[in-house]
């Protein structure tokens, strides 16, 4: 079977999450007897072309012009569209088409009706979900570029059921179009070596417990919860310090919000980390706090199970399905900093329930969150889908 | 000679020239013994239409709102509906055993289908440029014209041949795009009897059969 991966972001090139997910999926589906190809943009000092752990990808030219991000994105997949053309004639036909989110999938739209071939969808997320509405004609656009998309597509990925529920919602896709498939996370990339105290002490000092939250500095991702909950933790007597990676729009919002409750020095923004020190950091803090308001997925939570990292989630979106209240971390309604300070102290002043919650929580990753059965998941709906097609009348004669 | 005609506008949709253009030009192929299909967008009239002997397809465009009520963006996503009746045109025409053997894009708005559609199933086409946006936006290059101006160029590299309809026009072409293509551009007068032989001597030179 031979799938081609539409995506605006592989590695190097990396902006969000899409592009380690396509990355980690397409490597394991190597693994599992699928040849696969990746179609994205390009990037400073990548090639065009180059086999990674035996995936074929192919970078076409990313820097079109247009007069605004929409316009830029709409024109840019039509030179992934070209190059997946001309790779589909060079290596003969293509099986299924894979498209990751709106930002790739109108190229995916166009090559599905090209080739006659079925179209597979992730939505990774919805502008309704992220902007929580659609408040101008930007977002209505994208919106309506979404459920064109569902629309085209022969069946729907999500990462989670409460996607699975918010996509049908969103676009009236039927229930029996979209599947479920999980992100996964590699668990060897968070055990290496490294010196416990040299990564601590970057962060904080002797006696302070960190509080790990990694995110974009948005809303939606609710680090002002948290920031919140941080006096009535340092109340029970836990010194705890928040230590916040990621950089966002809202990061003077929440510094000064940091600074009226004084907090100065309690609260510190790491900006960007690397992937050695951000592991190693997962694997050093004393709980990782999730206190989004909206979360397709949660990787962050994954994350933090694979480093035996405590967690404390709100329990909204995927992030409610991946962590279990009291068996594999503790769960708080969203936007609520009392319950949330209450969970954090109850994990650092008990440490065996700490042990307990943390080793089902790796053991869940591992049984739950590989990418091998992600990607062996991945291609039954492959299957399904072609099942369909080749018993169908669309099929060119 | 088979010729898949794409177009933006065609009638009844008048929002220019273009459409009595096209629309004159494929019924004249068409009483030539030529077959035409003719692809196009319009909103309020998607579908089939056999006039005379002209098959016109009319695509909607799926996605309604636009910001700034870009043309861009709009003309984008219509262009993958143009690909996609195009495809289908193509399909429908194979099981009967014929081929598409020219494709005839009018103005950048169906430059991108066009050059897609080459890629996908190796078929040249021939582009007409009407006017330019150099000319359109008085020279005040903005983001949006920048855009416009860089599918003309893409068009004008990948196109097998170029009609201007005037000299003066094929000299603001190579102006603005490069000298470099001035043997690719051929002027054919819209006009009069000449008009659609020379549209046709195009289109065997587009396939190298002069």
């Amino acid at each position: 079977m031979r799938v081609l991966h539409l995506s605006w972001e592989f590695p190097p090139r990396i902006i969000g999450g899409i592009a380690a997910h396509v990355f980690d999926l397409s490597r394991a589906q190597t693994r599992r007897w699928v040849e696969t190809h990746v179609v994205t943009c390009n990037f400073p000092g990548a090639r065009e072309y180059e086999n990674i752990d035996g995936v074929n990808v192919d970078r076409s030219e990313a820097y079109a012009t247009g007069d605004s991000f929409l316009g830029w994105v709409l024109r840019m997949q039509k030179n992934l569209e070209e190059k997946a053309c001309d790779l589909i004639s060079f290596i003969n036909g293509i099986d299924v088409i894979h498209a990751h989110d709106w930002i790739a999938g109108v190229a995916g739209i166009g090559l599905k009706h090209l080739y006659r071939k079925p179209l597979i969808v992730t939505m990774h997320s919805t502008e309704f979900g992220r902007r929580i509405g659609l408040h101008n004609d930007f977002q209505t656009c994208i919106h309506e570029i979404e459920g064109w998309l569902c629309f085209e597509a022969w069946r729907v990925i999500t990462c989670s059921h409460f996607m699975r529920d918010h996509v049908a919602w969103c676009f009236n896709i039927p229930h029996n179009k979209i599947c479920v498939v999980p992100n996964g996370v590699d668990v060897t990339k968070f055990y290496f070596g490294f010196n416990y105290w040299d990564v601590r002490n970057r962060f904080a000092n002797g006696s302070e417990k960190i509080l790990l939250f990694v995110g974009r500095l948005v809303p939606e991702k609710g680090l002002d919860v948290l920031i919140k909950a941080l006096p009535r933790v340092l109340g029970n007597g836990v010194p705890a310090k928040i230590v916040a990676v990621g950089e966002g729009p809202q990061k003077d919002e929440f510094q000064r919000l940091a600074d009226n409750f004084g907090l100065h020095g309690k609260v510190h923004f790491a900006g960007h980390l690397d992937d050695w020190t951000l592991r190693a950091l997962y694997r050093v803090a004393d709980v990782a706090v999730v206190p989004s308001r909206f979360e397709p997925f949660g990787i962050v939570a994954l994350e933090g199970m694979a480093a035996h990292c405590p967690l404390v989630v709100s329990a909204v979106g995927g992030l409610n399905e991946i962590v279990d209240h009291d068996g594999t971390g503790l769960k708080v309604p969203p936007n609520n900093s009392e319950a949330l300070a209450g969970a954090i102290t109850r994990i650092i002043k008990d440490p065996g329930f700490k042990d307990w919650i943390v080793n089902n929580a790796y053991q869940k990753c591992l049984w739950n969150y590989n990418w091998d059965k992600i990607a062996e998941w991945t291609k039954g709906v492959y299957d399904a889908a072609l099942h369909e097609y080749h018993n169908g009348t669309w099929k060119p004669t | 000679m088979r010729a898949l005609m794409l177009t933006w506008e065609y009638p009844p949709k008048r929002l220019g020239n273009v459409s009595d253009h096209v629309c004159t030009l494929a019924h004249e192929l068409v009483k030539r013994g030529n077959e035409v299909e003719v692809v196009t967008v319009d909103d309020w009239r998607p579908g089939f239409e056999d006039v005379s002997g002209v098959h016109v397809h009319k695509v909607a465009n799926p996605v309604k709102t636009h910001p700034m009520a870009s043309m861009l963006t709009s003309d984008m996503t219509a262009s993958t509906q143009i690909e996609r009746k195009a495809s289908d045109v193509i399909y429908f025409l194979r099981q009967n055993g014929k081929n598409i053997d020219i494709i005839h894009t009018h103005e950048w708005l169906t430059v991108p289908p066009a050059i897609i559609l080459k890629h996908a199933f190796k078929i040249p086409f021939v582009l007409t440029l009407h006017s330019i946006e150099g000319h359109r936006c008085h020279n005040n290059f903005g983001p949006k014209s920048i855009a416009i101006k860089e599918i003309e160029d893409r068009g004008i590299w990948e196109s097998a041949r170029i009609i201007a309809n005037t000299e003066w026009l094929k000299n603001e072409i190579l102006r603005y795009h490069g000298r470099g293509h001035w043997h690719k551009i051929d002027v054919v007068w819209p006009i009069g009897d000449g008009w659609v032989d020379g549209v046709v001597s195009v289109y065997k030179r587009a396939l190298g059969k002069t």
